[in-house]
């Protein structure tokens, strides 16, 4: 029963409150190896001081001088802002495998337990009721036999219609082959489902003739074909052309392989991370993976080696050969619509049934420097949870959006009704410290600018386009968010509209981070994208600010940024947030809303929190 | 007649055999170095070490990856031998921030850069060579008063040039 579960539940978890030992911490090496007493251990969710963070594999040189010295510009209070107050982090993962399963969201995270750089991946674990306020759990799987010793990479997870789950992972062999494995929760009723067990007759699927054997992971949540059984695809390439393998089941232990790919598109590599899943046309909500009909489209979607962008196209899916076609072939998946013009990668999506909704998480990877990610101690966290629907206004884009429960965090709203930012200006918005914000912002242009304003023959890119200081006749205006009073560190988010000799616009949403930070050694790009815009919308976008991560939204979702920004002086009480309009030929009047955000909780699940779940249960209906 | 003409012809494709083996070994050395900007610090570094002759472009980039490891634990042990007797502070915290780069290189980006290698995740590979070259630079960018001139610049530009050959090697495999 519930309560005999949970008594082990305290068992296996008691060590994780405890200060002096973990299971899951190494013992540390101490000073006559080097290593600082001062540095702690893994459970980063708790601790925000630096830790070691170095692999027990490297080959280890004694310097006479200890790790606190830190390059230059930065000092201790600089890197301890950047840790997210809001955003799921551990030291350093990629993910895979989220669920929701008996009154819990699972997270099952790839994870390196012995440092702030990839390797030695094992399987990470935390829970929410929530999507936001998470508890960590012990790793649910560890590389302990021959076909994942290097490494317990990417899987998903399958709810099949009694209610049970099968998980299917990618194992790195002891020969770093890549191999998919079966494994299953040891006991179903465990609402955290802390034990796995892995199935024995592993592997159940190895690289196929023809195919690399290492270029094979990755393998998706399955689907129900009409014959019954369960189709799953897994992503992988031929020379240069990115592909995804597709395999039918009736048990996840025998598989044949269909004979057509489910897509390939040349000249794309490796695709990691491929997703697939239904859309509604019609309908506001998400899809179970196995709907299938003329009211739905299916979405490829692949993380891309070569780039580290992930991809996503519409198209049909056949089903009877397993074969999807996209509808737009000039922007198949892999050179057309990303998700994220920014930092975001290894996404993937999940159907909760809990809310009847499609779910997206990306891997955000860090923009500063190796160094200053072993000071910290910690690198690379998860975007906020984004709902997926089909965008039915343009019928060519998905929308992405934070999860409402995000709102939750929102503290003292301040509003800002039709502020007049006139041609070349910049207008402080007072709501006091910016690290942790949520900012809804909506922008008229005057019609009569538009009509007027010169056109250009210079096709416009936000990479190219010179950033939020290169002014043109519409653009570009928006907002900088961890702006100092001075401006002399600024992150614009903007939108830019781009006039053609014909006189046709074209809107534009970027992110400029090459004033970000006056440090030299954090990435200083443009980000952004083209953002349709229909006739009768007013420009908008969202933006959420949690310290050293900015997630962007424009048009309800079309466009999405998200950026890793590391100020030296816009940090802290210094933080703050302005319209500005560095347009030539166009006033803009903004009107704004924004909220200060409360921090979530983030840490390991303690005997304290099963009081809370008894107080819940008792008082329950 | 025809035995000696059958034998000669047997000698002449057993040669051409032999000798094309040896050639494609050079071959690919040379095509994988024309991909990178350092042609000359590529083709030495490869052909000094005897893994090279049998290696795929795999084995090339774990050849490059051990001699930027190489060349950073011998510039780290010169930047402590310096500090050891310095005078100078500002010298002196030049140097302190240079072992941080140093021990980022050593103990996170090559460990890292090979492991991804061996796995085939090549991308974790450019990525912790982009670092090092980075690291490197950094270094060098500290010595203010006298820049690309540094007590170590040898070291550094050694080690960020390796780098840069490692990142465009290991581009290759994705």
């Amino acid at each position: 029963n519930y309560w005999s579960d949970n008594a082990r539940i305290h068992g296996s978890l008691a060590s994780s409150t405890s200060k002096r030992t973990h299971p899951l911490r190494p013992v540390s090496r101490g000073p006559a190896q080097g290593v600082s007493e001062k540095t702690s251990g893994i459970w980063a969710g708790v601790s925000r001081g630096p830790a070691q963070g170095v692999s027990e594999k490297t080959n280890r040189v004694r310097a006479s001088v200890p790790w606190n010295i830190l390059p230059e510009p930065w000092n201790s209070t600089m890197l301890e802002w950047q840790r997210t107050a809001f955003h799921f982090q551990p030291e350093k993962n990629w993910m895979n495998g989220p669920l929701f399963y008996n009154g819990w969201y699972h997270f099952f995270y790839q994870y390196n337990p012995n440092g702030a750089v990839w390797g030695d991946i094992v399987w990470g674990h935390a829970v929410s009721k929530d999507l936001i306020n998470w508890f960590h759990l012990p790793l649910a799987m560890v590389a302990d036999q021959w076909y994942d010793k290097n490494g317990v990479w990417t899987g998903s997870a399958t709810i099949l219609p009694d209610g049970k789950i099968v998980m299917l992972y990618t194992g790195s062999t002891t020969e770093a082959v890549q191999v998919q494995n079966l494994a299953f929760p040891a006991n179903h009723s465990d609402p955290f489902l802390i034990d796995w067990v892995k199935y024995h007759g592993n592997p159940v699927l190895v690289p196929p003739p023809g195919i690399y054997k290492k270029d094979f992971r990755d393998p998706t949540t399955a689907w129900l074909t009409s014959e019954g059984k369960w189709r799953i695809t897994i992503g992988s390439k031929r020379d240069k052309t990115g592909i995804s393998l597709v395999y039918d089941t009736k048990d996840f232990i025998n598989y044949e392989m269909l004979e057509a790919e489910l897509h390939a598109v040349s000249g794309t590599g490796m695709w990691e991370c491929v997703d697939f899943f239904p859309v509604s046309k019609t309908e506001e909500k998400g899809l179970d993976t196995s709907i299938n009909g003329p009211e739905v489209k299916h979405v490829v979607k692949v993380s891309l080696d070569d780039d580290r962008h992930d991809y996503y196209a519409l198209g049909t899916y056949h089903e009877k050969n397993g074969s999807w076609i996209p509808d737009l072939p000039e922007i198949d998946v892999g050179i057309g619509i990303r998700y994220d013009y920014g930092i975001f990668y290894a996404s993937k999506t999940f159907y909760d049934q809990n809310k009847n909704r499609r779910v997206l998480w990306g891997w955000i990877g860090e923009g500063d420097s190796e160094a200053a990610d072993m000071e910290k101690g910690w690198a690379s966290l998860q975007s906020i949870p984004r709902t997926i629907l089909f965008d039915n206004k343009t019928g060519t884009n998905l929308l992405q959006w934070p999860v409402e429960e995000i709102e939750s965090l929102r503290l003292n709203g301040t509003e800002f009704e039709k502020v007049e930012v006139k041609a070349g200006s910049v207008a402080p918005l007072d709501v006091g410290p910016g690290s942790q914000l949520d900012i809804i912002a909506e922008f008229e242009i005057d019609k009569e600018a538009l009509k007027k304003a010169t056109g250009s023959n210079i096709t416009f890119s936000c990479q190219t386009g010179g950033g939020a200081a290169k002014s043109g006749a519409l653009g570009p205006f928006g907002i900088l968010v961890l702006a100092d009073e001075s401006l002399s560190e600024q992150t614009p988010v903007y939108f830019y509209i781009a006039k053609d000799s014909d006189g046709d616009l074209k809107t534009f949403f970027c992110t400029d981070l090459s004033r970000s930070s006056k440090a030299p050694d954090v990435d200083k790009q443009i980000f952004g994208s083209y953002v349709p815009v229909l006739k009768d919308e007013n420009l908008s976008l969202r933006v959420l600010v949690d310290h050293s991560i900015v997630e962007s939204f424009a048009q309800g979702g079309r466009t999405v940024i998200t950026s890793r920004i590391y100020p030296t002086e816009a940090i802290n009480g210094a933080s703050r947030v302005f319209l500005f309009n560095n347009a030539t030929e166009t006033c803009v009047t903004a009107s704004v809303k924004i909220w200060q955000m409360d921090s979530a909780f983030i840490r390991p699940y303690s005997d304290d929190d099963d009081k809370d779940d008894d107080d819940r249960k008792s008082s329950a209906p | 007649m025809t035995k000696i003409v059958s034998l000669l012809i047997l000698e002449v494709v057993f040669c051409l055999t032999f000798f094309t083996v040896s050639y494609s070994d050079i071959n690919l050395i040379q095509t994988t170095c024309k991909k990178t900007p350092f042609y000359d610090l590529c083709v030495l570094t490869l052909k000094s070490d005897p893994r090279s002759s049998t290696a795929d472009v795999s084995g090339l980039a774990r050849i490059v990856a051990d001699s930027v490891n190489a060349k950073a634990i011998a510039t780290l042990n010169q930047i402590s031998a310096l500090l050891k007797s310095v005078k100078d502070p500002t010298l002196e915290k030049a140097l302190e921030g240079c072992i941080v780069s140093y021990n980022t290189i050593i103990q996170a980006d090559i460990p890292v850069a090979i492991d991804a290698i061996e796995k085939n995740n090549p991308k974790f590979a450019v990525q912790s060579a982009t670092d090092a070259g980075n690291e490197a630079q950094a270094c060098e960018n500290s010595f203010a008063e006298k820049p690309s001139n540094s007590p170590i610049f040898s070291g550094n530009k050694a080690v960020h040039d390796l780098s840069v050959v490692l990142q465009s090697i290991a581009s290759l495999l994705l």
